[in-house]
């Protein structure tokens, strides 16, 4: 997909005859860009996934002392249709996980993700049975914001760096950066390998593992090849 | 120190405290007249006694006749435990039975007592006692979805935290291994593969005035119940 799809009137033939007068379409299309991007930043309608202690210090950030709004976060959008960047704050159970990307699904292009905090970003302390490990795993994420929680510095500036972000695109890699198979909508973001090279086991689960099927009554066994 | 760092090593392990039921054990009850009155009532079904942090009675019974006790405790006009401030369950590993805990409280008395019912692994069945405190529903079925018991006679048995299809077993068992029993690979796919309306039912969240429902409201100090109404 190149230039000339994108641009009204584009195409060979009509670049030198159309509305591009002689056709210098690099100069015309950096100018597009930067009045684009510099309007989708300063404009970005956050989608706060707020689930635990992080979601606190979002709202500290959407609040008068830090005020999102100097960045034209103006609005928390509580509807996903109207919405431009997904702040998932706090530890996301697998319950939680087809809620999660349901909404991911719902947010029309384009759209980016924060993941913000060490659960969000890799199931944090939560080594657990019921948790996440990264919702990198079910959603694509363009910043992870670290701390537990983050300060709404950090936030703040993560969401600069979403704006450095977007003043990077160019409406000619346009459908490049927002290529989204339609097979991939509620399936997860990384694949078999990926999750399990992210959550490799380590530390106490792992020794808990062995000791309790060493002296287990365990009812249920689980197939053979769901082990890794 | 290196005691504790050699814990660390070992990594955790089934608690090795006794229980303290089987050996019929009987603890001072005079400080609290429901102990004494049920030793009197229903001396052959109670297992054992204990005085926990000072002033917590505790009292082990015989499963079997978990209802008829409870029952008689709520009722009864000496003691009238008309609350149900918690149900829970713990298991102590290594193969030891499941202790089912009811903690009652009487708002008429002032009073506070701890019954507790030790199930076999093999024999993680129980009477319900929702038809006692309605409250006791939700608490039954968190003790079902995460150590397994199941409640006899109860109206809604379902899984209420872990998803409703959730397959790996029953989390707070001590032989449940602490991230699962299937690979995180598998867990993200059964995750996402959930239909959300089936964990966030709609009549649920507005589950007081379903008819269907409703449970009665019982305890009352002349012993008629009431039904929830819509007021």
């Amino acid at each position: 997909m190149g230039l000339r799809d994108v641009l009204p009137g584009g195409g060979t033939s009509s670049v030198t005859g159309g509305m591009f007068g002689d056709g210098s379409p690099t100069f015309l299309t950096s100018k597009i860009d930067w009045i684009i991007n510099w309007s989708r930043r300063n404009s970005l309608w956050p989608m706060p996934f707020g689930t635990a202690c992080c979601a606190i210090e979002m709202m500290a950030s959407a609040a008068s002392n830090y005020d999102l709004a100097r960045f034209g976060m103006e609005r928390m959008s509580f509807s996903p249709r109207q919405a431009d960047v997904l702040i998932c704050a706090g530890r996301v159970p697998y319950k939680l996980a087809p809620v999660l990307r349901r909404i991911w699904d719902q947010m029309p292009q384009p759209k980016w993700c924060v993941s913000m905090g060490a659960c969000a970003s890799s199931g944090g302390v939560f080594d657990v049975y019921s948790m996440v490990q990264g919702i990198d795993t079910i959603i694509p994420v363009d910043v992870y914001v670290p701390g537990c929680p983050p300060r709404p510095e950090g936030l703040i500036y993560g969401l600069m760096m979403i704006q450095e972000k977007i003043r990077e695109e160019s409406l000619s890699r346009h459908f490049e950066h927002r290529a989204e198979d339609p097979s991939s909508v509620a399936r997860p973001h990384a694949n078999d390998a990926q999750v399990v090279g992210l959550t490799g086991p380590f530390g106490n689960s792992t020794q808990q593992e062995e000791l309790s099927n060493k002296e287990s009554g365990a009812t249920e066994e689980p197939p053979e090849e769901l082990i890794p | 120190m290196k005691a504790g760092l050699d814990a660390v090593e070992e990594g955790p392990h089934p608690s090795e405290r006794s229980t303290g039921s089987s050996d019929g054990k009987i603890d001072d009850p005079d400080g609290h007249p429901s102990v004494v009155a049920l030793l009197l009532r229903f001396g052959d079904s109670v297992s054992g006694h204990r005085v926990s942090a000072g002033t917590q009675h505790v009292v082990w019974i015989d499963s079997a006749r978990n209802l008829e006790i409870l029952h008689w405790l709520r009722d009864d006009q000496d003691h009238q435990y008309d609350m149900i401030s918690d149900i829970t369950a713990v298991d102590y590993g290594a193969g030891r039975p499941i202790d089912v805990v009811y903690q009652l409280f009487s708002t008429v008395h002032k009073r506070a007592l701890r019954i507790r019912c030790e199930l076999p692994l093999d024999g993680l069945e129980i009477d319900s006692i929702v038809e006692l405190w309605s409250a006791a529903n939700w608490l039954e079925r968190e003790i079902y979805d995460l150590f397994g018991v199941t409640f006899r006679k109860h109206p809604d048995l379902r899984r209420i935290l872990m998803p409703h299809d959730y397959e790996e077993g029953h989390p707070l068992r001590k032989d449940f291994p602490l991230r699962g029993r299937f690979s995180r690979a598998e867990q993200t796919r059964r995750a996402l593969d959930q239909s959300v309306e089936h964990s966030y039912i709609a009549e649920e969240m507005d589950l007081g005035r379903d008819p269907q429902q409703a449970a009665p409201i019982i305890g009352t100090k002349d012993g008629v119940g009431s039904e929830i109404s819509d007021e």
